[in-house]
């Protein structure tokens, strides 16, 4: 009899057993989410999934928030918001807008000087018309053509109080709003005892706290073909970043003509296939890998070395790849 | 207790562990769906389940089952991505004419960046 005892007790140790460590072990939680016309996906390891939930819904509602906050071709209930200020026809009329956008507005400004006015917020009307040729396909903008749309400068932004003042802006948000938007979601993660965790909002990785021995390994994509990985980085608490040109482009006259515009050329340019950053803020990295992108080489090269905390890697082409000084912290 | 007991009750403790082991192996594999070159969808081998991707055509319907991925469903002349299953990594399935490609992740990496 005695020997039936202990072995059910024994089973029913081991099914209990089963369930704690079930229960508080960590697993992956991981959610998609499609705002900035890109998709994105958020893993979390957390033994605590109730808290990984209530996170999801607020990232949620965090990406919404500010996906139509700054989106400059659609209008929403009862929201200003990019749309509405670049389109008011009441000039001199100061429109309240929700503090959340004035920061994002107000940090925007500050990158104009920061960059030698390499990353202007204020030039949406030009990159509405190198849009639309890019659409087409066919032909390129006439310096004239931008020229006479290029009216609109930083200093037209004025900011008062939570208000904006209308001078026929054409704000456009799309090179810093990602960076920005998944700085602010892994500090409420870090505030909320979910360190670990990886973000990656099409492009625009952060990683927490690394989740087992290995860090987070971060493949490069390859310009000249996105099948193939031309690098692998292993990286904790940071983040990596990547501006390239070469899949929003078109092809006219046999020369290719992407997205990301030089205020001072008006023009795409073509120092690079990609640039890949590595730093600890993600807004930052952000900013860094469109100005890198924007920069000769060798002038982003002096930079990055003469910075802290800020890596990076220049894919120039398929036989020449740069990289700075103390990229090998994270090979 | 006697020796039987004992043997008992220490096979009983590593079969429950080599259970346990097993159990947490489940790392499984994902295939990242891609429409003109976005990616649209990551979907998880593990859970057999069915899916509708936006295509060029019109949609395309995606089975997974027992870890198999196939596309079921779509629009065009001559259904090649319909003739296979793809399950290792590496392998992809490609619908030209409706501009999706399905391919099976790198477990090894946590992401991938690019433009």
């Amino acid at each position: 009899m005695k020997r039936i005892w202990i072995f059910l007790v024994l089973i029913i140790l081991i099914i209990f057993g089963f369930i704690i460590y079930n229960k508080y072990s960590i697993k992956c939680y991981e959610k998609d989410f499609y705002y900035f016309d890109t998709y994105i996906n958020i893993k979390i390891y957390s033994n605590n999934s109730k808290k990984v939930d209530k996170a999801f819904n607020y990232i949620d509602e965090l990406f919404k928030s500010y996906h139509e906050l700054t989106d400059r071709y659609n209008s929403y209930n009862n929201l200003i918001n990019l749309y509405t200020i670049n389109n008011n026809v009441l000039k001199d009329e100061y429109l309240k807008i929700d503090k959340k956008l004035t920061k994002l507005i107000k940090y925007g400004i500050s990158l104009y000087d920061k960059s030698n006015g390499k990353i202007d917020i204020s030039m949406g009307n030009i990159i509405d018309i190198w849009k639309g040729y890019r659409e087409s396909g066919y032909g390129i903008p006439s310096l004239e053509e931008l020229n006479y749309v290029n009216y609109n400068k930083i200093s037209d932004i004025k900011l008062k109080n939570n208000q904006i003042k209308n001078n026929n802006l054409n704000i456009d948000l799309g090179c810093i709003v990602k960076g920005y938007v998944t700085k602010e979601v892994g500090e409420y993660l870090e505030k909320n005892n979910l360190d670990k965790f990886i973000i990656n909002a099409g492009g625009n990785v952060l990683t927490g706290k690394k989740y087992k021995k290995d860090k987070y390994k971060i493949g490069l994509e390859k310009p000249t073909n996105t099948a193939d990985i031309y690098k692998i980085i292993k990286v904790e608490n940071k983040a990596v970043v990547t501006s390239g040109g070469y899949l929003r482009y078109y092809e006219y006259n046999g020369n290719k003509y992407h997205h990301i515009i030089d205020p001072e050329t008006l023009f795409p340019t073509n120092y690079m296939e990609s640039v890949t950053v590595i730093t600890s803020d993600s807004a930052y990295a952000d900013f860094m890998s469109t100005y890198l992108f924007l920069l000769p080489v060798d002038e982003g090269l002096e930079i990055v070395n003469n910075t802290e905390d800020l890596e990076a890697i220049w894919y120039i082409s398929d036989d020449k790849i740069v990289t700075s000084e103390g990229i090998n912290k994270y090979e | 207790m006697n020796k039987k007991d004992v043997i008992l009750i220490i096979t009983l403790l590593v079969i429950a562990c080599v259970l346990l082991l097993f159990i947490n192996q489940e790392k499984g594999n994902t295939a990242n769906v891609y429409y003109d070159n976005n990616l649209v969808l990551k979907i998880n081998l593990n859970k057999n389940n069915d899916y509708d991707v936006k295509g060029y055509n019109g949609n395309i319907h995606i089975n997974v089952k027992d870890s198999y991925l196939s596309v079921t469903d779509e629009i065009s002349p001559y259904h090649i991505c319909q003739k296979k299953k793809i399950h290792n990594v590496g392998e992809s399935l490609i619908c030209l004419p409706n501009k999706v490609v399905i391919k099976i992740e790198n477990n090894e990496l946590d992401a991938i960046v690019g433009d």
